[in-house]
């Protein structure tokens, strides 16, 4: 069974009630209410079907509901794996060919239409929704708020790791999955509110009315005066020879597996993209206890926050910059891929290949807004407004923010009399923006009482360090004079208490202190298992980049809870006890690739449109011999004709239009339609609906 | 000044067609089309069928000319587009229905239709699960099928424009001028052209284009809705249609695509006259109520995307296909009453000889005189 059983950060909560199903008629176990993905792999599951067009293994590659790439048969019908809950006696089936339309002719039960009013809709339960929520409750707006999980938070809910920010804005150093149990505690409070969750919207229409498709099963039209699109965003697919393979999935699904679930889902993973998502990525597969082989970044620097970057190199994961995927490769599924670095126009050389074997292909290529309803509410004339993720990708901490703003423009453009404080529009505004500049720190000058290291150089809207200290002796400086100033240390009012070295989302504080002339205490964050840490153990310890300090003895370890951090204290020589910050993690035999590259290099035979597998080659073709304009035109090969409605192709189009030789700004764009998802017939007419149902 | 012999206003479902077989004749084609691609405008809406059962002699003459077209585009050209032979089945869950098709049978087997009253055993043999409960049978029309529109137009496009027919998208015709009964200029935001035949196939907006030379022209759009499932493996062949119309609806019909989907689509009552083609909230929960009522197994079935489409329609339910007077080079293709779809391909090719040649065939000469625009557009046509 692959679940975690021991992790560093999350607690295994109660017990989960163990239920009985099938698959492919062999008996499997797995936990009720959790979803089938989940259940399968961790019973080492991975090929949920087989695609109609050509039987190509297919498994997860969103996880979230949005691509139906994982979808199989459940109890007769077809269903995605990702959001199918598991219940007791379940029949999972592999899907070969077309399904079956089960014969079920029993007479019609009483069909219904259902419907409900509110001021607002929200479309979204995530850190902006909940926050506009609550806002718009706060002035007696009734709400309607329609999540397509069963948890709300969004993916705050994937998220173990503390966040950054500002303490008193957006709860930073708090863990993301505990953000999302206060802002909902919080929404849930106010009896103006109605929470559908589980309940994604799958269409809004013209006449000013909205399908949600409650507990994926009921179909409820929600009657609304105004709309917040707060839908989040979903992960970018990327195009590369083997993208299709089972195996290769989202760093988003990874977490959602990993972290929400704790199912060991991979062994070793190579991870596409070194922005947040795929670094913080990377962190979680470590604390899973999952080899991370190396991430690959086509520019030529790392795109995510340096304090995350710095962190993963220092547990042994290399970050290969300029470089890209050539291939992914194996039988059915992922067991090797191989990377190149690029010339200056992004060509592979196929010269600097390099062939790790991995059975795990993260897709961590950056994330596209799902906007799609307030686009079409704005072109129906709707009052509506966009927020968090859906209105631009940035940190959960500016959604919340942007939450709220958004909430008090709707609020205005339903004639309420309000105004927008410019402090929280100043706040949004640092939150959200992109790490400014690097700084040099002074070489720390240490003294026999204890004094904290910064490991952070970088501006990034942060201040933990500073919120935490009870001496009051960290400051931001006041270069910016914004929360994306960096901290430093004055005065000699140090304690020596860690709280510091615990909350830092960076695990870049360190405390050091000189014991004599030549030896030092350090005390370092630690965010993994260290319960079988014995003092007087010697451990490798590792600066800031990665690399060999020195050997250090453990003196004590120390878990704070609050943080749910170990604070590690060494002995140490006190030439090098400012550089100390990390103990390595992976040994260094799991990031070597192959003594020789393996691969073959077929860049056209790379899926675009994963519902009906249309590859590069073909659409290139396609639009060169019909002089294609209108992606609408593509649908002549099934681009975008799928389940999923291009959800997963449609931002991929623009750089196939380019390689056809068309520039993507001459090209209409496909239409959008309901249903968003798919929804089955008598769910969408109630069909057997009693009231005792909901 | 572009000129051509033939000039089309719209890119749908009877201008690409109509292109095509003029630019195979020789005649030197321009299609001019707001939108920027092929059929764009009714034809995307179109559900696929294509049926000769009508009740009008013009009608079942065009349509069997369509079926023979688009059956030749799979099996001669070799250009798959989902056609399948799966027939049109017709259901009577009441004598008052029953009698109305058993009169009807009379009239469309004159006409040399191959069609057949059904029983109910062979109702549910065609449709296993439809329900039998007062099922009384049915019409079955074995010729009759359907195809993927999209997969249609695009072949007549990449045929057209390999035949040498210059398509101009994205271009909208603001004017024409007239002189000594001709129109002999055409004015677009993007250029002018002229044409020795100038030809009307603009969908929904007909009246608009014919206004342009001070003709009025009873076409007037109204809306529908329709949707599309996922693929299931084959379970049902024919197109099911149920006329029966309710307190809110009119008939609704539905078949399996050759691709395994179900298509479907409905008859609002009342109709919905305009122009706006965006989704409404009632569509859904008005037709599936009907369809699960009638073949309670799709309840299962996961509706995978809707939309709304125009009829053109005119006040009688038949099209307008004839010259007008006073506009010797002016030919009106229009008002298909949302059937452009199943009429356009042989319509297309009885209009391209027609042209070509200067006047119609003479087994094609009723269609025009039909069709004609000064008729008295009484009635309506019985199995619109």
């Amino acid at each position: 069974m692959n679940r975690i059983i021991e992790h560093p950060v999350i607690d295994q909560g109660q017990a989960k009630p163990e239920v009985h199903f099938t698959f492919d008629g062999s008996p499997l176990t797995g936990f009720r209410g959790e979803a089938i993905s989940s259940a399968l792999f961790a019973a080492g599951i991975k090929k949920f079907s087989e695609h109609v067009k050509d039987g190509t293994p297919q498994g997860i590659f969103c996880a979230n509901g949005q691509c139906s790439q994982c979808s199989l048969i459940v109890d007769g019908v077809l269903r995605k794996a990702c959001v199918t809950l598991l219940r007791d006696g379940m029949d999972l089936r592999t899907v070969r060919g077309l399904p079956e339309l089960p014969a079920d002719d029993r007479p019609a039960a009483s069909t219904r239409i259902r419907r409900i009013a509110a001021e607002v809709l929200i479309i979204g339960g995530g850190p902006s929704g909940l926050a506009a929520a609550a806002e718009l409750a706060e002035r007696g707006f009734s709400v309607v708020l329609a999540d397509d999980k069963a948890d709300l938070g969004g993916k705050l809910v994937l998220q173990t790791h503390k966040f950054f920010g500002s303490e008193e804005d957006c709860y930073a150093g708090t863990r993301g999955y505990d953000i999302a149990k206060i802002l909902e505690k919080k929404v849930r409070a106010y009896p103006n509110v109605r929470i559908l969750a589980n309940s994604p919207v799958v269409g809004i229409y013209k006449d000013r009315a909205a399908g949600v498709y409650e507990n994926y099963e009921h179909y409820l039209l929600v009657d609304f005066q105004a709309l917040v699109v707060a839908a989040g965003a979903r992960e970018r697919s990327l195009v590369f020879p083997g993208n299709d393979l089972v195996g290769v999935y989202g760093a988003g699904a990874f977490q959602t597996l990993v972290n929400r679930d704790l199912v060991r889902a991979a062994s070793k993973v190579f991870v596409i993209g070194s922005g947040n998502v795929g670094l913080i990525g990377s962190y979680h597969a470590l604390q899973a206890g999952i080899q991370v082989a190396g991430i690959c970044e086509i520019l030529p620097k790392v795109n995510g926050y340096k304090v995350h970057a710095d962190k993963i190199v220092r547990m042994g994961v290399p970050i290969y910059l300029n470089t890209t995927v050539l291939s992914v490769e194996g039988d059915g599924k992922v067991e090797r891929v191989t990377i190149a670095v690029v010339d200056k126009d992004w060509n592979p050389l196929l010269d600097t290949a390099r062939t790790f074997e991995v059975d795990t292909v993260l897709v961590a290529t950056g994330l596209s807004p799902c906007d799609e309803f307030y686009r079409q509410a704005v072109s129906f004339g709707f009052t509506a407004v966009k927020a968090g993720d859906a209105e631009e990708i940035a940190e959960a901490s500016s959604a919340m923010f942007g939450g709220k703003i958004a909430a008090l423009a709707l609020a205005k453009m339903l004639g309420r009399d309000v105004s927008i404080d410019q402090a929280w529009l100043d706040k949004r505004e640092v939150l959200k923006s992109r790490p400014g500049d690097t700084v040099c720190r002074d070489e720390p000058v240490m003294g026999q009482t204890w004094k904290p290291v910064f490991f952070c150089n970088e501006e990034i809207p942060c201040n933990p360090c500073a919120t935490v200290c009870p001496t009051h002796s960290i400051l931001l400086s006041p270069r910016k004079g914004s929360l994306l100033d960096l901290p430093y240390f004055q005065g000699e009012n140090c304690k020596g208490c860690s709280a510091c070295v615990a909350a830092c989302p960076g695990l870049a504080v360190s405390l050091v202190r000189l014991v004599d002339d030549v030896h030092a205490e350090v005390q370092i964050p630690f965010e993994f298992d260290a319960s079988g840490y014995q003092a007087g153990q010697k451990l490798g310890l590792l600066d800031q980049d990665g690399g060999f300090v020195e050997e250090g003895e453990l003196l004590k370890k120390f878990y704070n809870k609050k943080y749910r951090t170990w604070v590690l204290t060494f002995r140490m020589s006190a030439a090098n006890s400012p550089k100390a910050i990390g103990v390595r993690i992976q040994p260094e035999e799991a990031t070597r690739p192959l003594r020789e590259p393996r691969f073959s290099y077929l860049p056209d035979e790379a899926i675009v449109c994963r519902c009906e597998r249309v590859f590069v080659g073909e659409i290139v073709d396609y639009i060169k011999a019909n002089n294609v304009r209108d992606v609408n035109q593509l649908k002549t090969i099934r681009v975008g004709m799928g389940a999923c409605g291009s959800k997963t192709c449609s931002t991929l189009l623009p750089q196939i239009f380019r390689k056809a030789g068309v520039e993507p700004a001459a090209i209409t764009p496909g239409s959008l339609r309901p249903l968003m998802l798919e929804a089955g017939m008598g769910d969408l007419v109630n069909e057997g609906y009693t009231e005792a149902a909901e | 000044m572009i000129t051509s012999d033939v000039l089309i206003i719209g890119a749908g479902s009877v201008g690409v067609p109509l292109a095509l077989y003029c630019a195979e004749r020789g005649l030197s084609t321009v299609v001019l089309e707001k939108n920027a691609s092929w059929g764009r405008g009714q034809n995307r809406a179109a559900i696929g069928g294509i049926r000769a059962t009508h009740s009008d002699p013009a009608k079942i003459k065009i349509s069997q000319e369509s079926i023979r077209v688009v059956r030749a585009l799979q099996e001669e050209r070799n250009i798959d587009v989902e056609w399948r032979s799966g027939g049109y089945m017709f259901v009577a869950y009441d004598p008052e229905r029953e009698k109305a098709f058993r009169d009807l049978l009379v009239i469309q087997k004159a006409a040399g239709l191959d069609i057949d009253w059904i029983g109910p055993d062979r109702v549910r043999e065609l449709a296993p699960g439809i329900r039998a409960d007062g099922l009384l049978g049915g019409t079955y029309s074995p010729g009759d099928g359907y195809a993927s529109p999209l997969m249609v137009n695009s072949a007549f496009h990449r045929l057209a424009m390999q035949a040498g027919a210059d398509f101009r998208f994205g271009e909208n015709v603001l004017s024409m001028r007239t002189e000594n009964d001709r129109i002999i200029a055409i004015k677009t935001d993007k250029g002018d052209y002229s044409a020795a035949t100038v030809v009307n196939a603009a969908g929904a907006d007909a009246a608009e284009i014919a206004s342009m030379v001070d003709l009025e022209i009873p076409v007037h759009p109204d809306c529908h809705e329709a949707g599309v499932t996922e693929p299931v493996a084959r379970f049902m062949e024919p197109m099911i249609v149920d006329i029966r119309p309710d307190h809110e609806s009119g008939n609704y019909y539905f078949y399996q695509a050759e691709t395994g989907q179900i298509v479907f689509c409905i008859t609002p009552k009342p109709q919905a006259w305009g122009k706006d083609t965006d989704n409404t909230s009632g569509f859904l929960p008005l037709v599936l109520r009907r369809m699960i009522e009638l073949y309670p197994r799709l309840r299962n079935i996961k509706v995978r995307r809707t939309w709304r489409g125009m009829y053109p329609m005119t006040p009688d339910g038949l099209p307008i296909v004839n010259r007008p007077r006073g506009l010797d080079n002016f030919m009106l293709a229009v008002g298909m009453c949302g059937q452009g779809f199943m009429l356009g391909p042989g319509l297309g090719r009885i209009l391209a000889q027609t042209i070509a040649d200067g006047a119609p065939a003479p087994a094609d000469a009723h269609v025009f005189e039909e069709l004609t625009l000064y008729r008295k557009f009484e009635g309506m046509e019985m199995l619109k």
